[in-house]
């Protein structure tokens, strides 16, 4: 049997790892998707449509992928878990792959399944409860779609998700207590270096400024007037491929260098 | 087979635990790993499972380097730690999940060693007490049939009818063909058990050797009086005089008590190693 990869082996631990901690494996998964289902009809009465779409979209895909990813090596708080999960045989690649199937396949399409399924139940509920002799009937009907999954939002989620969810796969295996808190703060200090960053370079080379679009533009006063210089296209695609696409692929490998390197 | 070859290890870059460390642990023995309250025997064991990896030097299990945590090499090898961690499973759903990953696992064994525990909860395993818990997993990893078991502190949390429970089945399990490693500060807990004891203080090898080796260079006895003082290695009073422990200078063979064995070699490293001719 070889010792980076055995599918039978591969198969042993994925089902160990489901079903060893269901509360928070299954269960979890469950609860997540629940909610999802509660905030969309909550939100939907209290600010639309468009609003429980885009916010249900953002905190069951992107918080609920980061909150499952907090379990899957989530073996560190005690020695003796810790040391009975490493000492497993099973190879770390194994280990790895295990994580990111669960938490970067499995999770997503439940969660795409399920919100999709809803979104179309609302908003046909939606449709037939109009009136098809109602002057405004047409406008009405028009003013709900469900949520496009190909669109500009649902890719600004899934970099969301493919980021929070791969730096907590990877906090998993650095902090090993209250890994959520502690990535979670990490997060947030990293994308507060990444705006004072780019509030020193814009202070640095236009002087005061009065608004700054993210890696995107700068807004200046120039007399009464307002001046927008927007960054090279150049310069904003690279670092928009930085992370987008780069910082997100480095999250969810380095979990496997790091379940190779780790000492516990 | 265990070969240790000037290993180093330290928590801390300038604070080396094992310096140079050197060992030639042949499977077929029980090995008894004796130390105080933060030696390193917890440091040493967690090297040989691979959870820890050397600075320097070289470590070899079973022919494997431990730092790689290959599955080959982690089905021969079973670590139990002194907190032992058990899932929210029955004893079943535990075996059903964990066991196929160890090739050898005997399912006869695993419930014939748990009914011989008193393990006989049929709930979930994470509600039974502390030393339910050790036993279970205890019962667990000599089913699994592994060749090298590494047992940190196993009998702490284990009340008396347990420990020797422990002892009996350890002993009765045992074949020539296995090592079974047995790191404890709780010296009486492995009399009996064990036929090759080593002595770690301060991240230094004192002493291997085995009971006979022992038995040979080393006298325990009982003396009234204590007649030349620089000869001694460890006394203590005793109801019929005084405990001795020194160094052995005829061919008689005196019974070894690890206790007073312990206390003698930490008390005096520097002439135990010569007597043990520790590298």
């Amino acid at each position: 049997m070889s010792d980076t990869f055995s599918l039978k082996r591969f198969g042993l631990l994925l089902k160990k790892t489901l079903t060893e901690r269901p509360t928070q494996t299954i269960g979890a998964t469950c609860l997540l998707l629940l909610l999802s289902v509660v905030l969309y009809t909550i939100a939907k009465r209290l600010a639309g449509f468009n609003a429980a779409q885009n916010l249900t979209f953002i905190w069951g895909l992107a918080g609920g992928g980061f909150f499952l990813a907090s379990f899957i090596f989530g073996y560190f708080n005690s020695t003796a878990s810790g040391s009975s999960y490493l000492t497993l045989p099973a190879s770390f690649f194994e280990k790895w792959l295990c994580g990111i199937l669960i938490a970067g396949i499995f999770y997503p399409l439940l969660f795409l399944l399920l919100f999709h399924c809803i979104d179309l139940l609302f908003v046909a509920a939606y449709h037939n409860s109009l009136d098809p002799n109602s002057l405004f009937y047409k406008q009405q009907y028009e003013s709900v779609y469900t949520f496009d999954l190909n669109g500009t939002i649902a890719w600004k989620v899934y970099f969301i998700f493919s980021f929070v969810t791969g730096a907590m796969l990877t906090g998993g295996l650095y902090f090993n207590k209250i890994a959520i808190v502690k990535t979670a703060i990490a997060i947030c200090l990293f994308i507060a270096i990444l705006l004072g960053i780019n509030w020193l370079i814009s202070i640095m080379f236009f002087g005061p400024i009065k608004e700054f679009g993210i890696y995107h533009h700068v807004t200046l006063e120039v007399g009464k007037a307002d001046g927008i210089i927007l960054m090279p296209s150049g310069t904003e695609n690279f670092i928009r491929h930085c992370i987008g696409y780069c910082l997100p692929t480095v999250l969810w490998f380095l979990p496997l260098i790091r379940l190779k390197e780790k000492e516990f | 087979m265990i070969e240790v070859s000037n290993l180093s290890f330290g928590y801390k870059k300038r604070k080396p635990l094992y310096n140079n460390l050197n060992l030639r642990l042949p499977v077929g023995s029980i090995y008894g790993l004796l130390g105080k309250n933060g030696a390193g025997k917890s440091t040493l064991l967690k090297n040989f499972a691979g959870l820890l990896f050397p600075k320097t030097g070289t470590l070899q299990v079973n022919g494997f380097d431990p730092k790689k945590r290959l599955p080959s090499f982690l089905q021969t090898i079973y670590f139990i730690p002194e907190e032992v961690y058990v899932p929210s499973l029955t004893a079943e759903g535990y075996k059903k999940l964990f066991a196929p990953f160890y090739p050898s696992f005997n399912e006869e064994q695993f419930y014939h060693y748990l009914d011989f525990l008193d393990v006989h909860d049929k709930g979930k395993l994470n509600t039974l007490s502390f030393g339910q818990q050790k036993k279970f997993i205890i019962a667990f990893a000599l089913a699994c049939n592994t060749k090298i078991l590494l047992l940190d502190e196993p009998t702490n949390g284990l009340d008396i009818p347990s420990k020797i429970k422990f002892r009996k089945l350890i002993s009765s399990v045992f074949t020539d063909d296995k090592m079974i490693f047995i790191s404890t500060h709780q010296i009486r807990d492995l009399d009996n058990l064990i036929d090759n004891v080593i002595i770690v203080d301060n991240g230094e090898l004192l002493m291997q050797a085995s009971l006979s080796e022992i038995a040979q260079k080393l006298s325990f006895r009982i003396v009234d009086t204590i007649d030349d003082e620089s000869v001694v290695l460890y006394t203590e009073p005793s109801l019929k005089g005084h405990a001795i422990v020194t160094e052995n200078t005829t061919s008689d063979e005196s019974k070894v008590n690890l206790e007073y064995l312990f206390n003698a070699v930490t008390g005096n490293p520097k002439k135990s190693k010569a007597i043990f001719k520790t590298k």
